[in-house]
């Protein structure tokens, strides 16, 4: 895999104009050593300089020590990054949930009933393949058996700004579909998302390809192609389906201590016939931070909408959520949530939720969660959260 | 002289290529300008050496503030905006940006600034490196740095190193400037020698004189000036103090008469305070890095800072 990402990167690099970075260097001496790298190539009949590193004199080894028979740590040294998170929650709601209300996250085995959870242990593998790429697996071990989260090869030299993920990933839709659910401020996703995009999340095999724009903000804009499980349309099965996605993530630094993220986000999902659906994401993210400060402040909502064309065209739904999170210092954030998507009978639910997080570590995390939930039927549900989650290992940082 | 080639190219067409020429000559006066190497570091305290080392041929940013707090740094995108265009990355390394550039470097596109990369130098490379674990480590230590100490610019002797390591870098990516990186570096490291002899003369009185710290930000500070921890606020690295650990500072700071507690202006001082209160030692609060206050405007600021607070309070 890795001599292919290698052989993609040169094919691509070969069709790119000069390498960046080359200002450092005489214009004659670059010009001289690209007619020479030219020629060498021409010579071996390959396209010059894959991925710029290996044209490159070798970087410095790492600084070495004397030891007596060599190190005795190679092979520790040698082992990717292995991280493991657990999450686990006791949970409670007046509703009978699968039935009225279905949903992601924790929930009780029968209305009333305080029922322990365990969620998930995520396994996280992590290293750098080659010069060229990187991998990434998470490994989710949960009540229902074992899934690969995601498990996917990254480029890192690809020139003109592009990148590209392959393998099975979380799709480039949204701004919580992308994160693990240990990432999210609120102990369950989202109803809208649920109930719009994907029963847990949309992912898949496939590949994204991603291009950094050349401005002074950040803007990526990304094309994926996956075999995606979205929600599916009144009277389909859940299965696999072939997915194109776009989208366009922004962000702005508003001042020193602000920063603004906008995303747009489109996916068209084939389904058997000439039948297709279309997915739509809006995503907003604000956050407030005092450059001293661990405390912030942070805003996100996302706007999610559903059509279909073919034989049920026309059919449109519409969700969304809007919340806030006040993280007081190291150890507390609170944090409040509406949530509006289309009830399982038709209408729209509603529900608000509020939460109550505390850390006594970087690595420990419990929260309180309570919410009322409002049924397109009328019908009101309250709902209860503690959940409990650990972090051990060298996992990698999260998204901002 | 890639101008000079495409002038003769234009030319030797109709009479117009000559606004075409201004043109093209117009869009390399930016290029021109932008010749000089980006060097991006992680923290202000890197930034400033590396602005002594680079002088006029290099523009210099860094990702994080010294009034941050540099184990809490936000991974925001645009930061990544930044290390796509460096042409050099430094950074502290031992793991003290291990939480937020990692990712920040992968979506740069920036292959040459990964970890062992061509345009990635990571100081901690240069330097003698304090409080390296020698038996097993886990976070039962508290949130500590399984590599060894990162917060080694507080003693001028490891900058000078870090600055050497600079300037062998700069050269090895900029051969035409080697001449003047190494000038600049001899000029650093002459003003570095200097002030220390006076820095060191200020505190030789209270070589062997104990004083408490919030974190163990100072080893290296202590390494360098003789002066010794007695003991910190935090019960362990990361880990906030508990009444009862605080009691204990409390009393050790009574039986030893200890004069003064350090705090970098970063941290909350609520428990510094405390212990000013019960105590009598005084709550010296420090710059954390270059940039720290309005006086560590750059390196020989900084630790002309720490060292007059330092003294000040133990006068």
């Amino acid at each position: 895999m890795g001599s292919l990402i290698a052989y993609g990167a040169a094919a691509l690099l070969a069709a790119a104009t000069a390498p960046a970075g080359s200002g450092d260097q005489a214009p004659d001496a670059a010009a001289e050593r690209k007619k020479l790298e030219e020629q060498i190539a021409k010579e071996l009949g390959q396209a010059p300089s894959a991925a710029g590193a290996p044209a490159q004199p070798a970087p410095a080894a790492p600084p070495t020590g004397q030891a007596v028979g060599g190190s005795p740590l190679a092979r520790v040294l040698m082992l990717p990054d292995i991280s493991a998170i657990g999450s686990g929650a006791a949970v409670w709601n007046t509703l009978d949930v699968p039935v009225e209300s279905p949903r992601s996250g924790p929930v009780p085995m029968a209305p009333h009933k305080v029922t322990p959870v365990f969620e998930e242990l995520e396994l996280g593998i992590q290293a750098v393949v080659d010069p060229y790429a990187r991998a990434d697996a998470f490994v989710s071990f949960g009540p229902d058996g074992v899934d690969v989260e995601e498990a996917y090869l990254t480029t890192l030299s690809l020139p003109a700004g592009f990148q590209i993920r392959a393998g099975k990933l979380k799709s480039p839709f949204g701004r919580l579909n992308q994160q693990h659910p240990h990432v999210w401020d609120f102990a369950d996703a989202p109803l809208a998302l649920t109930r719009l995009v994907a029963p847990e999340s949309l992912s898949g095999a496939g590949a994204d390809v991603s291009w950094l724009a050349p401005v002074p903000w950040f803007a990526e804009l990304h094309l994926a192609g996956q075999v995606t499980t979205p929600v599916a349309p009144v009277g389909m099965e859940a299965a696999g389906r072939r997915t194109a996605i776009g989208r366009l993530a922004q962000f702005f630094d508003l001042t020193e201590s602000a920063t603004l993220g906008v995303g747009l986000s489109g996916a068209l999902v084939e389904l058997p016939g000439d039948a297709s659906e279309r997915l739509g994401a809006a995503d907003l993210f604000l956050k407030i931070r005092p450059l001293r400060s661990r405390a912030y402040l942070a805003v996100t909502a996302e706007l999610f909408a559903r059509g279909l064309s073919g034989a049920e065209s026309g059919q449109q739904d519409l969700g969304w959520y809007a919340q806030a999170v006040w993280r007081q210092d190291a150890f507390w954030a609170y944090g409040l949530r509406y949530d509006r998507a289309p009830g399982v009978a038709g209408g729209a639910e509603q529900r608000g939720s509020a939460i109550l997080a505390y850390l006594p570590s970087e690595f420990l995390r419990l929260r309180l969660q309570g919410g009322v939930d409002r049924l397109a039927s009328g019908r009101v549900g309250y709902e209860g959260i503690l959940a409990l989650e650990f972090a051990v290992g060298a996992h990698g940082a999260h998204p901002f | 002289m890639r101008t000079t080639t495409t002038a003769t190219a234009i030319t030797s067409g109709r009479p117009g290529g000559w606004r075409a020429l201004l043109a093209v000559a117009a869009l390399c006066l930016p290029s021109l300008a932008a010749a000089k190497l980006e060097v991006v570091t992680t923290t202000e305290g890197l930034a400033s050496l590396a602005r002594e080392v680079g002088g006029d041929r290099v523009d210099v940013a860094s990702l994080s503030r010294g009034i941050q707090d540099p184990h809490f740094v936000d991974a925001n995108p645009t930061l990544a905006v930044r290390l796509r265009r460096a042409d050099l990355l430094v950074d502290v390394g031992l793991d003290l940006e291990i939480g937020w550039l990692p990712g920040l470097v992968n979506i740069s596109r920036n292959a040459e600034i990964q970890p062992g990369g061509r345009r990635r130098l990571t100081a901690a490379s240069a330097v003698p490196v304090l409080e390296v674990p020698t038996g097993p480590v886990d976070r039962s230590q508290g949130d500590i740095h399984p590599a060894g100490n990162p917060h080694f610019l507080s003693d001028p002797r490891r900058a000078a190193k870090v600055a050497e390591a600079m300037a062998a870098k700069l050269a090895e990516l900029d051969p035409g400037g080697a001449a003047t990186y190494r000038a600049r570096l001899e000029s650093l490291e002459k003003r570095i020698g200097e002030a220390s002899t006076r820095w060191l003369a200020a505190l030789a009185p209270f070589k062997g004189t104990k004083v408490v710290a919030r974190h163990k930000t100072l080893s290296y500070f202590f390494d360098w000036s003789g002066l010794v921890a007695a003991g910190y606020l935090e019960p362990k690295p990361g880990v906030p103090p508990p009444p009862s650990h605080l009691a204990d500072v409390v009393e050790m700071v009574r039986r030893d008469r200890i004069k003064a507690i350090l705090v970098e202006n970063y941290y909350d001082t609520k428990s510094a305070d405390l212990v000013s209160r019960l105590t009598g030692a005084k709550e010296v609060v420090i710059p954390g890095d270059v940039g720290g206050t309005r006086e560590a405007s750059d390196y020989l600021g900084y630790v002309g800072e720490l060292v007059r607070l330092v003294t000040e309070a133990l006068r």
